[in-house]
């Protein structure tokens, strides 16, 4: 994690930014909606595939921080933005009637959390994950790298 | 063989050793399948095995995860857990995680099985 806190510094390379929301149930079987969808927004805002595929698997990463590896009746509710030189993702669960709880805080495989930690740093430029308003929130900030246009 | 939309696992036999050619998406609803097979070799004694992520397009941490507990598993047994993988992205997860220092990795199936 990068210790960054949102809104974070660099919000101004979001000017003029394009917004796409996405509202899915938390269940792992439904993650492949979710990627897609950064795919797309990805090639919308014209990055080229090495970054594409790279916000692909940042965007799982930080979903499984949220819900993790059992499906709930919660949802988790996306916000992509992306401008020029940048896409950012709020990612926000909402918990449904079984109060279901953060991945870290189910204590699932260490190994797992630990992987998924090194792939986001890898892979992002800034991501971290705090509450809003009592919802566990995960967010990610990808710049377009140079020579992105492939 | 099974099959779900986006994920297919298929299990042969190579010079003697099992080999789990898998298709598509390793995330975490599909990984527990793949986690179930490396289970099953070992539970019928099977010490070396090959899993072929040729034609694999996405790996997350959840996949990763079961990997290495497969390497565990069967390196206890005195055996271990060979890769196969050829798409520039998916060496890259194994990379950034440090991962291609763990399992031996191989460019193809029959490599794999040659050890």
């Amino acid at each position: 994690m990068t210790g960054a806190t949102w809104p974070s510094p660099g919000r101004d390379i979001m000017k003029e930014a394009d917004r796409v929301e996405l509202s899915v149930p938390s269940k792992p079987d439904l993650l492949f909606l979710v990627r897609m969808t950064a795919a797309a927004v990805a090639s919308r805002a014209d990055f080229g595939y090495d970054q594409i595929e790279d916000l692909r698997l940042a965007i799982d990463e930080l979903c499984l921080s949220l819900f993790g590896e059992e499906a709930t009746d919660g949802r988790v509710q996306l916000l992509f933005k992306w401008g020029e030189d940048a896409i950012e993702v709020v990612a926000t669960y909402q918990p449904g009637d079984d109060d279901h709880q953060p991945r870290q805080e189910l204590g699932l495989a260490q190994l797992a959390n630990e992987l998924s930690e090194r792939i986001l740093d890898a892979l992002v430029d800034e991501h971290g994950t705090d509450l809003a308003g009592g919802l566990a929130r995960a967010w990610l900030r990808m710049r377009r790298r140079q020579g992105g246009h492939q | 063989m099974t099959t779900d939309v986006n994920f297919e696992l298929a299990e042969n036999e190579r010079n003697g050793l099992p080999v789990l050619a898998v298709r598509g998406e390793v995330d975490v609803s599909t990984a527990p399948e793949l986690r179930e097979r490396l289970l099953g070799l070992a539970e019928q004694g099977r010490t070396v095995a090959v899993v072929d992520l040729s034609e694999v397009s996405f790996v997350d941490s959840t996949a990763l995860g079961v990997l290495v507990s497969g390497v565990k598993r069967l390196r206890t047994a005195g055996g271990d857990l060979r890769l196969v993988i050829t798409q520039p992205h998916i060496t890259k997860v194994f990379e950034i995680t440090g991962l291609t220092e763990v399992f031996p990795i191989f460019a193809s199936a029959d490599e794999a099985v040659a050890g």
